[in-house]
């Protein structure tokens, strides 16, 4: 079971001083949340098996209000688990029972759109697709695109280095954000980055994406937004076997197409999808591959047709090209109803999230049945196949006793197997509490001491997101003691000039 | 007498470094030494020399993916890549020639490339080094083992410690293993070019390139004076500055968005199209700066200048009005290179350049001068207090002896006492 840091005695005690102290600060009427059924809709994220009421949720309206909470945090050593839409499926913004839980979904408004150097600025609540909407007008959009991208805020893209199913070709959050305003624990506004492509000093950037709220809490942001492609078209390809689809994922990409977007599911999935929404998926194949090109139109037309011939020659037995955009979002239907269509056919299911070199795709499919006839579950699999981001869905009852610690051993062996072959726990979900336990799969010690030190560099005290990404967090003494193994006292005996 | 450690292992190199942590030897850390005098000079007794620690470890064209130990050659990494038509997308020039007037084959080692977070021309579309490393193993000054990221394109297991390392010129690690995101090449590419001598147009032009739906994938302006570097027939009068902007893509594709571009930068000046191995020419010219490399401008200092790309026509017209230098704008104006005399008074000129470049919210590098003139004006753009102290507690938590490129960043800075 899930160990958090254990409540702070002294913070409960203080509660009501500290209640006094937030709404000192936030004196609007709904800012400081303390009432049990108003905190309850806090209580979890979109990793709802992992529940806990907040001490208090706060809703700060400025950057200065954030930097007055932090600093009264700090002061006063009081945890913070920042959070955004609350939409995360990792349990990144799981409350803890002695902290204040931020919530940033009042920083909603989109401040400057800057056509010319093709970039927004907005506030870290406004929503992934309120982006896009902010600038479809004049034709552009923004890149990342998580599944939750109707609800799911940019400030929690940022901390989740959120993905989508156009990575390949477009990139994930990080290679999509230009600069953040960002508070840290000790109340200090940093701006680092902008819309210039250079920053001065280390990549401050490049780590505070992804670093999963423990860091600091970003109150602005500077998102590069691109043109819309002219046209985009879609080829359901099926195949009778996962590894004829995977070669021909290969085979496309070594022709040098690189499509923006490029998804496969499997027999289960395909199965339980065109059940639910009917969008025209062939059943008797096992593996369905999801093509999409972009571009102008002369560009699309061309592509589609080799890509096509590519698929006829790595043997699919089903080709479908989209002949317009209704058909094109009928593809798209079921692939993007995958979970909720596993969730019709299951009361429950668990989505996994590793990444893996695709050319093992085959081998961890089989893998995976292995291990599922093993545990005794179901489970059925969507893939990001052009980046290698598996998403296999666990299926299992949670009233039905021991299934949940069932479907998390599963899980867990799913993502060992990854690991195994190369690949990663987290492709875009991120660690949170769900993975955390599982980091020393894929790091040593040192390894995970030397992104500690990141955090030591941001908060020395460990108050943000406490609990969260790394299994066990080390205090700074020991961060800071050199290793005598790694000191040498004598010279080493390598060639020397 | 200063001592060279060149290690052939990645245990060799812990051991190098660990020898240095327990003796408080500095350590100025190269690979090939190639872009050794970009940064302040690193004054140390003791050379880690990683070129040793070379070699191709996997490259597989399908996954889109090399490994490379950090010493391994770009040179030979290029042609490796080019061998299944592939490519790093982030497009490295050949910054020796630029920096010191390198005439060989030597463009540097993969691990000085993610080191120095090097960009090119398609910077504007696909970002620069840090953008594409996937993962990397190294040494900290701690002389201790250390990995982040992996192999595969999409991972955000734990924090991201590969953009760290990108363009932190050695300060945290040794590097002795890099993994890299490759690309296909694309079918084909051309170039619109557009007469513009004037600055200010020409980031006007880009501007609207880039605004367009033609998926412009670099933009760069070049001076009458160095046009003919370009090599560019022009029915008109040469002398004339201009404005290239690349487009990539199937043949069907470039040859209609070339047609919409020219038709969207009517008016600009006379708009001509280049095919495909005329366009790479001109490529290179803008990648490598040709037009200041080092062994054609003596007595020259270059700076490069990063400002928001709008605002760079104006930000080139001013820097060019204020200094007398000679410039070249890259990545659709976001990128300045300027060319000054290294007579004037370099800390004047640079404390306007600086200011230039501040007011459009945007930042200096020196990127070519004389070691002496490093020594009393510092190279790169100083962040701000705040950031400053984050990066001073980064650096002493990674190398808290200071012995990694000490100075490197900054002149006379020793790691360990703050920034």
């Amino acid at each position: 079971m899930l160990r958090m840091p254990e409540p702070d005695q002294n913070t409960l005690a203080r509660r009501k001083d500290i209640i006094t102290a937030m709404r000192d600060i936030i004196p609007s009427p709904g800012g400081v949340i303390v009432d049990d059924d108003q905190l309850r809709p806090y209580e979890c994220d979109g990793l709802m098996a992992y529940r806990q009421l907040p001490m208090i949720v706060v809703l700060p309206e400025n950057t200065q209000q954030v930097a007055d909470i932090l600093k009264y945090c700090h002061t006063n050593k009081i945890r913070v688990v920042p959070r955004g839409a609350g939409t995360g499926l990792s349990g990144g913004a799981l409350p803890m029972a002695d902290a204040i839980t931020i919530s940033m979904m009042k920083f909603n408004r989109v401040l400057d759109i800057d056509w010319d150097n093709r970039a927004a600025v907005v506030q870290p609540g406004v929503t992934n697709l309120g982006i896009t909407r902010a600038v479809e007008h004049e034709g552009f959009y923004y890149a990342p695109d998580p599944s939750s991208q109707i609800a799911c805020s940019i400030g929690g893209n940022i901390a989740e280095n959120s993905g989508g199913v156009h990575c390949l070709k477009y990139g994930l959050t990080t290679n999509n954000v230009l600069g953040v305003e960002m508070v840290t624990i000790e109340g200090e506004i940093l701006r680092i980055g902008g819309k210039g492509l250079d920053q001065a000093g280390y990549d401050l950037l490049g780590i505070i994406t992804g670093s999963e709220g423990l860091l600091g809490i970003v109150t602005e942001v500077t998102v590069r937004i691109l043109r819309k492609p002219e046209t985009a078209r879609a080829l359901l390809l099926g195949f009778n076997s996962s590894e004829e689809g995977g070669n021909c994922v290969a085979a496309i990409i070594a022709a040098g197409i690189i499509p923006g977007g490029l998804e496969m599911m499997d027999a289960p999935a395909i199965k339980a999808t065109e059940e639910f929404v009917q969008a025209g998926y062939p059943l008797d194949v096992e593996a369905l591959l999801l093509v999409e090109l972009d571009g102008p139109l002369v560009e699309v037309d061309y592509l589609i047709e080799r890509v096509g011939k590519i698929a006829k020659d790595c043997g699919a037995v089903y080709s479908r090209i989209s002949e317009s955009e209704e058909e094109r979002l009928l593809f798209w239907s079921g692939r993007k109803n995958a979970f909720p269509a596993i969730g019709r056919i299951s009361p429950d299911y668990m989505c996994m999230d590793g990444t893996i070199p695709r050319g093992r795709l085959s081998e961890v499919l089989t893998g995976m049945q292995n291990l599922s006839k093993q545990h005794g579950l179901g489970v059925a699999n969507v893939f990001h196949a052009g980046d290698g981001n598996l998403h296999p869905l666990i299926m299992f009852d949670a009233n039905k006793p021991g299934d949940l610690e069932k479907a998390e051993a599963f899980g867990a062996d799913i993502l060992k197997l990854c690991v195994g072959v190369g690949g990663v726990l987290s492709g875009e979900h991120g660690i949170g509490v769900e993975k955390r336990d599982l980091m020393g799969e894929m790091f040593t010690t040192d390894d995970m001491k030397h992104q500690e030190r990141i955090k030591m560099a941001f908060d020395e005290g460990q108050l943000l997101n406490p609990g969260k990404v790394f299994p066990t967090l080390h205090g700074c003494g020991e961060l800071k003691t050199l290793h005598a193994k790694a000191v040498a006292d004598k010279f080493p005996d390598i060639p020397r000039f | 007498m200063v001592d060279v450690l060149s290690p052939t292992t990645p245990e060799q190199l812990r051991d190098a470094v660990g020898w240095a942590l327990g003796s408080e030897t500095p350590l100025e850390i190269i690979g090939s030494g190639s872009k050794r005098a970009f940064g302040h000079a690193v004054k140390t007794n003791a050379v880690l020399d990683c070129s040793k620690l070379s070699g191709i470890l996997f490259y597989e064209p399908e996954e889109l993916v090399i490994s490379a130990h950090a010493g391994t050659p770009l040179a030979d990494i290029k042609t490796t890549l080019a061998e299944k038509n592939q490519q790093f997308h982030f497009e490295p020039g050949n910054l020796p020639a630029l920096l010191n007037g390198a005439t060989g084959a030597d463009l540097g080692t993969i691990g000085g490339l993610v080191a120095c977070n090097v960009a090119g021309p398609r910077r504007i579309k696909v970002g620069s080094a840090r953008d594409h490393v996937l993962g990397f193993e190294a040494v900290s000054g701690r002389g201790e083992d250390f990995k982040s990221g992996g192999r595969v394109m999409k991972n955000v297991t734990g924090f991201d410690l590969s953009k760290l390392m990108s363009g932190s010129f050695g300060t945290l690690g040794v590097m002795h293993t890099v993994t890299l995101k490759v690309m296909p090449c694309d079918e084909t590419s051309a170039t619109v070019i557009v007469t513009c001598s004037d600055p200010r147009a020409a980031g006007k032009a880009m501007t609207l390139a880039m605004r367009s739906e033609n998926e412009v994938s670099a933009a760069a302006w070049i001076a009458p004076e160095d046009a003919s570097h370009l090599d560019v027939p022009l029915t008109g009068e040469y002398g004339s500055g201009l404005v290239v902007l690349r487009l990539e893509g199937p043949k069907p594709s470039v040859a209609w968005r070339a047609e919409a571009l020219c038709r969207a930068l009517d008016g600009f000046g006379e708009c001509h199209e280049v095919p495909e191995a005329h366009s790479q020419r001109i490529w290179h010219v803008v990648a490598d700066v040709a037009p200041f490399k080092a062994s054609a401008n003596k007595n020259s200092l270059l700076w490069r200048v990063s400002v928001p790309p709008a605002s760079g026509g104006e930000v080139c017209a001013r820097l060019m009005a204020q200094t007398g230098g000679r410039a070249m704008m890259d990545w659709a104006g976001g990128l300045i290179w300027l060319q000054v005399s290294a007579t004037d008074a370099p800390d004047a000129m640079a404390g306007s350049i600086r200011d230039i470049a501040a007011d459009a919210g945007g930042q200096a590098d020196l990127v070519r001068a004389s070691d002496e003139i490093r020594e009393t004006v510092p190279v790169f753009h100083a962040e701000n207090a705040a950031l400053a102290q984050i990066n001073a507690r980064i650096k002493e938590n990674f190398d808290p002896k200071g012995i990694l490129n000490p100075g490197r960043l900054m002149p006379g800075h020793q790691s360990g006492e703050g920034a």
